[in-house]
């Protein structure tokens, strides 16, 4: 298990916090929150530690700090939803709240719930009931859990995301998420109640819609998957059982030997769908209103894909 | 071994076959003939109140006393509360309330109300008993009142009525994901089977978004009860009433994900009720603010 080097107040106004906190692990955490374990175990958790803050005036302030394996695992938690007011708990985030950069922010705020990315750590700081002092409370947890931590970047495939493709469809970055289980994608993106992508710990994956809106307001979206698996066999494997679970009308029309593929696409019930093997990555793009635009959003990201390949050749 | 089995998926939402996928493989029925066993018309009731709750989310307990009594009178037909809870219990019934335990709970004050309400109306206080837990709660009842807390949920989709007895299967956790299909099953277990005498829904404070865990964000002052006898019409409309608020907070599409398989399969696959609107006669009472209807 990690060892904690967050450093909370004893007291914050008229809250004061137990000496220890409750310490949950894979093994209890489905004690801890019924119904709710299989989101954290779904990242690669290593344990959390909960301290109540109690007032005799004031609602409680509870505490969650999620020990996390990687940054990315702690990403991946915020990612799941972006909403929220962006704020600043330390100097260094400052360039990370204006929610008009290219970064993603590492803290967000809204009535009384405080949520933050900070190193291999996500925190849920929250007030029962937000009253101005409560907020500035939560605010003050929020900067001593942050304190000493580093920003780490965003997991490398986010980066490949391309923003905007043929100047028309656009990356929604703020339904953006990283993940690396079924049931968090189903969460995000129903796709099937199996694991039909053989998603585990071991893989990296992001998915997010590319929208366009035409001249009549009508909003067109396409949903694109990008997994990264542990090696070209495994995501090969990945991409055939897919295949197999979800296209089993199709000939699969590619062969399992191979690493890199042409694109297939393959009309469905709205619109199409087209997916692409690219050595340990797979890219799927749903409910694409036509052949073309699935094509555009999957070759454009591939392309930034192999690009990026090439820098870490170098 | 290759596994031959079909694997339900997004397509079979889209193609609107996902009732006759589970209804094969959960019981084996055949789907024409399940389908349609309910038809008829549900009524389900809701009675709001502005002042349900004050601005800092505590329950005003008068208003919400004079809610239940208006919910109970409206959906029985009775000229009185007393006369309307006899409708639906027998004084010599041992009676279980059954509020939602966790992740935006049942109010205690609205479990307090339907308890004055009882006594009030002459049920001996020793013959109510909260029956919430596991499998031996409900086997000593022998009437069943329903108080679930209207939420979405992230393993669920939805997580109000017909999920409100999942902890009598000893294993929630079986439910989740596809299987939430299955928590009709929770209603026709042997101890529980036939013994719901009213679904009285806590819809004062409700929850849109699925969790897992409680992000008052999604929570918004509706200040509602909805009532009904037929479980999954009252779910039904509570569907409704969530997908609504989380296409109007967000300005567009948001569906629950996972999909809430367990409010269909409840009608065409276990027959426990409707989960076709135009099967069910909604009456609003009070505020219609913000009804989402």
């Amino acid at each position: 298990m990690k060892t904690s080097s967050i450093r909370l107040p004893k007291t914050i106004g008229s809250w004061t916090r137990p000496d220890s906190p409750q310490i949950v692990t894979s093994t209890n955490i489905f004690d801890y929150m019924d119904g709710a374990g299989e989101l954290y175990t779904g990242y690669r958790f290593d344990h959390l530690e909960v301290y109540e803050y109690t007032s005799d005036t004031q609602d409680d302030i509870l505490v969650e700090l999620y020990f996390m394996e990687t940054s990315d695992d702690a990403f991946g938690l915020l990612s799941l939803d972006w909403g929220g007011e962006p704020v600043a708990l330390s100097p260094s985030q400052e360039n990370s709240t204006t929610g008009s950069n290219d970064q993603f922010n590492r803290a967000l705020y809204g009535q009384g719930l405080l949520r933050i990315w900070s190193d291999e750590l996500y925190a849920r700081v929250m007030a029962y009931r937000e009253t101005p002092e409560a907020k500035e409370a939560v605010l003050t947890i929020g900067r001593a859990i942050t304190a000493d931590q580093k920003n780490l970047p965003e997991p490398e495939i986010m980066e490949i995301l391309t923003a905007v493709i043929d100047s028309e469809w656009t990356l929604r970055k703020d339904r953006s998420s990283f993940f690396r289980s079924y049931l968090v994608l189903n969460s995000i993106y129903y796709l099937s109640p199996q694991n039909i992508l053989d998603l585990d710990l071991s893989v990296e994956a992001v998915t997010a819609p590319y929208e366009k809106t035409n001249e009549s307001g009508d909003r067109k979206r396409i949903q694109f998957l990008l997994v990264k698996y542990i090696d070209p066999e495994s995501a090969q494997q990945a991409l055939s059982h897919f295949h197999d679970a979800f296209l089993p009308e199709y000939k699969k029309g590619f062969r399992v030997d191979s690493a890199t593929q042409e694109t297939r696409v393959f009309e469905v019930e709205n619109g199409w769908l087209e997916y692409r093997l690219h050595n340990s990555h797979v890219a799927i793009a749903f409910d694409s209103p036509d052949q073309e635009s699935a094509r555009k959003i999957i070759h454009k990201n591939i392309l930034n894909l192999k690009e990026k390949e090439k820098i870490h050749e170098r | 071994m290759k596994d031959e089995k079909k694997k339900l998926t997004r397509r079979d939402f889209i193609r609107g076959t996902v009732g006759a996928t589970l209804g094969a493989s959960l019981v084996g029925l055949n789907w024409s003939k399940a389908k349609g066993a309910t038809a008829g018309s549900s009524l389900v009731t809701i009675v709001r109140d502005k002042n349900a709750m004050d601005a800092a989310k505590n329950v005003n307990t008068d208003v919400l006393k004079n809610m239940l009594d208006q919910t109970l009178i409206k959906f029985t037909g009775k000229n009185s509360v007393k006369d309307a809870w006899l409708s639906l219990v027998k004084p010599s019934d041992k009676i279980g309330l059954v509020p939602t335990p966790h992740l935006n709970p049942t109010h205690d004050e609205v479990v307090n109300a339907v308890k004055s309400s009882l006594i009030d109306s002459g049920i001996p206080e020793e013959n109510i008993t909260n029956a919430q837990g596991g499998p031996e709660k409900p086997k000593t009842c022998t009437a069943l009142i329903a108080l679930p807390a209207l939420k979405a949920h992230w393993l669920t989709g939805l997580g109000t009525v017909m999920k409100i007895y999942v902890l009598y299967t000893g294993n929630a956790r079986q439910y989740h994901e596809q299987n939430n299909s299955k928590l009709g099953e929770t209603w026709i277990l042997p101890h529980v089977k036939g013994k719901t005498k009213l679904v009285l829904v806590d819809a004062l404070y409700p929850l849109c978004d699925k969790g897992p865990q409680p992000d008052p964000r999604y929570k918004w002052a509706y200040n509602g009860l909805i009532a009904g006898t037929d479980p999954v019409a009252v779910d039904t409309v509570c569907l409704k009433i969530i997908m609504n608020k989380r296409e109007a907070m967000r300005g567009e599409p948001w569906p629950l994900s996972p999909p809430p398989l367990c409010v269909e399969a409840a009608d065409k696959v276990y027959g426990l009720g409707t989960s076709q609107m135009e099967n069910i006669k909604i009456e609003h009472y009070g505020w219609d603010e913000g009804l989402l209807l």
